[in-house]
């Protein structure tokens, strides 16, 4: 590149830099003394020099950080009126001489401070002697002078000329001014107290070799085309200013989806691609929909008071719809008409009505079973389901199950593997399966699919089986059902590139901006 | 889940062949097992056991016998199942057992010289079948005694709490039923059996003996085996007469499985029970069933024929003969999980191995359709991302601080909360009533990431409603919320107006007050004659209370699907 091209496109802040550093006396300036070299404000003089830095046209020669003083606004008001303890004295003073009496209520009530300023500054006068309490709670000047009063007004009155640096005040008023500056939670203070850096630039051999070259005329350069350039055809005359494209781009705040949501509504567009129904549910459930029915038996260890939420009030529902709960109760005790001998238990149908948080997406295709479904059909829900574990990075104490049913007179053992490897192939990309045997309450034969993702490996992608009889038959349901549950938070986390599942539902904002999906 | 520990070369032993790991995971599916962990230098392989329904399966023993008999095509019945005539040695059971803990079952182990592995794996049986199978230990527990100091017949009787006195297990001194509910640890631990027995379980022989406490501890005279004890006295108790028997099945086949021979115990009841006054343990409780072979091969979806049913079940242990229509079948005793056809064909499934069921590809044409709420919710995504917002995603377990409090709705008709009984911890205690708490929570995290923010979630909220069977609706909510230094009133209403005019639904905002909102800058929202919402500014003591700095303005509605 040689250097005409690259002054081309060089900012006028960037030329007014580069002519200060050009011409000055000594090899290195400071930021300030930039600031007096030029006509610029500090922020642009450190966005040019920001843009030299990257193009490598300057460089940082040294880098010194003084920690400085400065008067806030209510410093510079204390230091023109009175700061509160010096107030409290002159105003106690004051009306001393005019022979009344004056309360810390009547110091309240004028409005000047606010109670808390008020109360610490009395507690100190009070601490160093200089005020005491008389008759009725009225105030006194004892006559002795308050150190810390007079080391502030000095103080005040020392900074107001301009900052200055920290260290060059004695030990006791450096802990003074830090005792009264501004810090979080307490903006109320005099001094602010700031870290304040200068550095040094110089000009690096190539930016030197583009002085000779700088543009005379840079500041009537065009940076923006306004309509008025438009309408009167006056930007004819102009020189448009050349950008430096390779910046980086300023940030914007847009709208956009929530990247697990959005992963969510892919998986929701495939199964309806692939001919499934949505169904929706209730959060609160029954333990009859979400257990009964589906065969888990009542004394079952996954529904003890350490698996489930239940509901704190009402704690059971006014009725569960018959003839479900009295035939799913004949098929608990003893298989009912389902060809099974079912648990052999007394059955408790108040517990039936127990109010819990829906602790398995399941519960929605049971209730759709009820429905008198037609055959074939296909359903799916992604129901969000609660358990009652610990919180930690793998487990949520909500979550989503995307799981459904498939209804047909040709379902079998057979269909149901090639409905999971329809699945693999469309969820997980996956060519590669292995179907193992597997345990549901609910479902015989059962299975568990294991997938060779083409990023993530071996996986578990998900369980499923035929209902049982002893779920179908009770809810009048006389055709085989296939239930299958899919397990893609894995997959989520790791297109999302998280690694935390608490971090699917953060509340974090930049976290949630910067999500992005890579699968 | 169960999850145990076994032991490679144990294992080995007792499934009849050397076994490597790749072996021992090519074999776990045929229990529904899955290698959790493997230490190599211990040869300690931790496995999970899914089926919670087959507790013959979560020991070792289990394991490989039922390996061992899919690898050689079959096994013969346990010789204690069957024998005949009054047995050796007999349990007394007392009247007044049958309201306390009913059932005993019991059998004698001889000849196995007991190992320190064998020990260790059938501790651990112990503690699965009476943990998970015998909801800690109150509808089964087991217990193990040296059998030679036993003088037959054994008492299972009741006794006044300080009645006797015997040295429990892991103490010195002698202590009665009532010390040791009080004193113990296990009594302690397992005490709440027994609240409200007047009289105490406890099993004692001829000589006086005490045996055990039931279910809480043994002695430790007779009740503390040790390596190298041949002859052993196993013994269950509980109040579920079939669950009691399984256990003791399960344990004698185990010990014969080490190369025990069992001796059944004859438990002579003085009231009824399901399966008569005298049973003599361990009992096969005849399990059997006939099924049709058409049930199964429409179940699997292949005409595998009589012949290959009766192999593959008879692979699995099954005592199996088929006809032409239908198969005859027996579960071994150890098992009693046979409840219908479907659970016969599985087992034929998994002998032959899923992998030889080529899947069939779906046939049958469906509409997939989303419901019409899903569609209305996507639309409003639609629009509102457009609209410059950033979507949300928000646990709806939350805390009543941050759904009531927090927003200045305490002890007003906006209170209402659907709680957890069984509560975990304070930030987990409550559903979700409405979804502007979730964003005013994003704000009070985010105060430092980049303005303005603009943001919106749609998703179920549940709000109490009495009259509902569940005492509570589940509702589709939209909430959206704009924060920055001129976030007020009107821009939101803007973006609200917005989304109505291409919904196409009308809607009003009526005056109303709402202590969340500022007065005078809050519209409750009305579609219809349906008050579905609100919009405002975020009344100060809100914002201060979620400790936000940014002026906040926001709205939320109930969203329904159009009608049809």
């Amino acid at each position: 590149m040689d250097a005409p091209n690259q002054t081309d496109s060089l900012h006028p802040l960037e030329i007014q830099v580069l002519r200060a550093l050009g011409s000055a006396a000594t090899e290195a300036l400071k930021d300030p003394e930039i600031v007096q070299a030029t006509t610029l404000a500090p922020s642009q003089i450190s966005m040019a020099v920001g843009w030299l830095l990257t193009k490598q046209f300057v460089h940082l020669v040294s880098e010194t950080t003084t920690t400085l003083v400065a008067l806030t606004e209510v410093g510079t008001q204390f230091q023109q009126v009175a700061s509160p303890p010096e107030w409290i004295l002159q105003t106690a003073q004051k009306t001393s001489l005019d022979g009344q009496a004056t309360t810390v209520k009547d110091l309240q009530a004028t409005g000047e401070f606010q109670p808390s300023e008020l109360s610490r500054a009395f507690g100190l006068l009070k601490k160093e002697g200089a005020i005491s309490l008389g008759a009725g709670g009225s105030l006194q000047t004892t006559g002795k002078k308050s150190p810390s009063v007079e080391a502030l007004r000095s103080l005040l009155n020392q900074i107001h000329e301009g900052s200055q640096p920290l260290k060059s005040f004695s030990e006791e008023h450096q802990a003074l001014l830090r005792q009264y500056a501004v810090k979080r939670g307490n903006t109320q203070e005099p001094f602010r107290i700031d870290d304040h850096t200068v550095r040094a630039f110089s000009l690096t051999p190539e930016g030197r070799n583009l002085l000779p070259n700088l543009r005379e005329d840079a500041a009537q350069e065009i940076s923006q085309l306004t309509p008025e350039l438009l309408k009167d055809g006056s930007w004819r005359n102009c020189t448009f200013r050349k950008y430096s494209i390779h910046l980086r781009p300023p940030r914007l705040a847009v709208g956009r989806r929530h990247a697990y949501r959005e992963f969510l509504d892919t998986v929701k567009t495939k199964l309806t691609s692939m001919g499934f129904q949505e169904m929706r549910g209730e959060l609160v459930e029954t333990e009859f929909w979400d257990m009964d029915a589906l065969f888990m038996p009542q004394f079952h260890p996954a529904r003890a008071i350490h698996d489930v939420y239940f509901v704190k009030e009402p704690t059971h529902a006014k009725r569960i719809p018959e003839p479900f709960l009295s035939q799913v109760a004949e098929t608990h005790k003893n298989g009912g008409t389902t060809g099974s001998k079912g648990w052999q238990y007394s059955y408790d149908p108040e517990r039936a009505k127990r109010l819990v948080l829906r602790s398995q997406g399941t519960a929605v295709s049971a209730r759709t079973l009820a429905t008198n479904p037609p055959v074939p059909s296909k359903f799916f829900s992604i129901a969000r389901c609660f358990r009652y574990d610990q919180v930690d990075a793998t487990h949520a104490t909500d979550f989503f199950q995307v799981e459904g049913i498939v209804l047909g007179s040709d379902i079998n053992f057979r269909t149901l593997l090639g409905l999971l490897k329809l699945f693999a192939t469309e969820m997980a990309q996956a060519k590669e399966i292995r179907f193992l045997p597997a345990y549901f309450p609910f479902t015989e034969p059962s299975v568990e699919m294991h997938v060779r993702h083409p990023k993530l490996g071996w996986m578990e992608l998900g369980g499923a089986g035929l209902f049982r009889s002893e779920v179908t038959v009770p809810l009048g349901v006389t055709v085989p059902v296939i239930a299958w549950g899919l397990g893609l938070d894995r997959m989520a986390m790791v297109a999302l590139g998280i690694q935390d599942i608490r971090d699917l539902f953060t509340s974090d904002l930049e976290a949630v901006r910067n999500m992005r999906r890579d699968l | 889940m169960p999850t145990i520990s076994i032991f490679q070369k144990d294992f080995s032993q007792l499934v009849g062949q050397s076994s490597s790991m790749a072996d021992i995971e090519q074999w776990l599916p045929l229990v529904k097992g899955e290698v959790k962990d493997f230490t190599q230098e211990t040869g300690e392989i931790r496995v999970e056991l899914q089926d919670t329904n087959r507790p013959d399966l979560w020991c070792v023993e289990g394991i490989a016998r039922q390996i061992r008999s899919v690898l050689t095509g079959g096994q013969t019945p346990y010789p204690f199942f069957s024998t005949r005539g009054r047995a050796k040695r007999r349990i007394q059971v007392m009247q007044g057992m049958e309201t306390v803990r009913p059932f005993v079952a019991a059998c004698a182990s001889l000849g196995f010289s007991m190992s320190e592995e064998g020990l260790a794996q059938c501790i651990q049986t112990q503690e699965k079948l009476a943990d998970s199978f015998g909801r800690n230990r109150e509808t089964v527990s087991i217990g193990l005694y040296r059998l030679p100091s036993i003088t037959f017949p054994v008492t299972y009787g009741l006794v006044q709490p300080d009645e006797i006195r015997f040295t429990p297990l892991g103490f010195e001194e002698k202590m009665t039923p009532h010390e040791v509910l009080t004193l113990h640890p296990k009594g302690l631990e397992y005490g709440n059996i027994l609240t409200g027995c007047e009289r105490l379980p406890l099993l004692w022989d001829t000589n006086g003996q005490v045996l055990s406490f039931p279910p809480i501890i043994n002695s430790r005279e007779l009740g503390e085996v040790q390596i190298g004890d041949t002859d052993l006295l196993v013994e269950v108790t509980g109040t579920d007469l079939s669950m009691v028997i399984l256990a003791l099945n399960i344990f004698a086949s185990n010990l014969a499985d080490r190369g025990a021979t069992i001796e059944p115990i004859d438990v002579i009841y003085p009231y009824e029970t399901p399966m008569g006054k005298t049973i003599k343990t361990p009992l096969d409780m005849g399990n059997g069933q006939r099924v049709s072979l058409e049930a199964i091969e429409q179940a699997l979806g292949m005409p595998l024929g009589a012949k290959a049913i009766q192999t593959a079940l008879v692979a699995y242990g099954y005592q199996a003969k088929a006809t032409r229509q239908s198969v005859s079948v027996q579960l071994p005793g150890f098992r009693y999980d046979l409840m219908h056809v479907m659970d016969v064909a599985e087992d034929v499934a998994i002998t032959r191995g899923y992998d030889s069921f080529s899947p069939i590809m779906p046939q049958t044409f469906t509409v997939g359709a989303l419901s019409e709420l899903e569609q209305t919710s996507d639309r409003l995504r639609d629009l509102l991302v457009g609209f410059g917002f950033q979507e949300m995603f928000s646990n709806i377990l939350s805390s009543r601080q941050e759904f009531v409090e927090r927003m200045r709705i305490a002890e007003t008709e906006h209170e209402a909360l659907v709680e957890v009984d069984n509560v975990m911890s304070l930030n987990y205690a409550c559903l979700r009533p409405s979804i502007l708490p979730c964003l005013l929570r994003v704000e009070a995290l985010s105060p430092r990431v980049f303005y303005p923010h603009l943001l919106f979630e749609i998703g179920e909220v549940a709000q109490v409603d009495l009259e509902a069977d569940v005492g509570s609706r589940t509702l589709l909510s939209l909430a959206a919320i704009s924060a920055h230094p001129g976030a007020n009133f009107s821009e939101m209403h803007s973006y609200l107006d917005l989304l109505m005019y291409y919904m196409i639904w009308s809607y009003d905002l009526l005056p109303v007050s709402h202590p969340s909102f500022l007065d005078g800058r809050v519209g409750g929202i009305r579609c219809g004659d349906q008050m579905v919402g609100y919009i405002g500014e975020f009344h100060p003591e809100v914002l201060e209370a979620w400790q936000i700095d940014m002026p906040t303005s926001g709205f939320e509605f109930e969203v329904t699907a159009p009608k049809t």
